[in-house]
């Protein structure tokens, strides 16, 4: 291997560990959240009710997700432009 | 191809270590902003969707609490800040 496909690699390596931390950290939130919100009482099966209901919830939890980025980030530019 | 080792590392020449420097820096910077908006969406999520769900897009009063919450959070830990410097100087 020469300097660049190491240098290839590694940035490679650390964006793919990168997604998926992401990834992981989103999807415990949405279990958390919409298990709480969808699933009161646990049965002895997920009832279809339940179901649509954690689809909806994973769905909204998405958005309030993108929401937040948005704010957040626009405030950063603010404060960095000052 | 998997696993780079120390001896891999060692090919690195100066302008791609340089590089590979920048790139990290800028992937932390990314990895704690992703990390704030997390926290802030667990915590707002909890305040802002308190009834039942009905829909899975976010109606508008929950999308400008998801946005006052967030903002106001970020206020409130600019004061925590700012108090604290004022003990310190106090």
């Amino acid at each position: 291997m020469d300097s660049e496909s190491v240098k290839q690699e590694v940035i490679k390596q650390v964006q793919t560990q990168y997604a998926m931390n992401n990834a992981r950290e989103l999807i415990e939130k949405i279990n958390e959240h919409c298990f709480q919100k969808c699933v009161p009482k646990p049965g002895s099966s997920l009832s279809s009710g339940e179901q649509a209901c954690f689809t909806q919830c994973m769905e909204k939890y998405m958005s309030a997700w993108n929401q937040v980025s948005t704010t957040y980030i626009t405030r950063l530019k603010r404060e960095g432009g000052q | 191809m998997d696993a780079l080792n120390d001896h891999d590392l060692e090919k690195l020449n100066d302008k791609d270590k340089a590089e590979l420097r920048s790139f990290l820096n800028n992937e932390s910077q990314k990895a704690r902003v992703q990390s704030t908006v997390h926290s802030l969406t667990d915590m707002c999520f909890t305040k802002c969707i308190t009834g039942n769900i009905k829909q899975g897009k976010l109606d508008k009063n929950e999308e400008g609490c998801m946005a006052n919450c967030a903002e106001r959070f970020l206020d409130i830990s600019g004061l925590t800040m700012k108090h604290l410097q004022n003990l310190r100087q106090g």
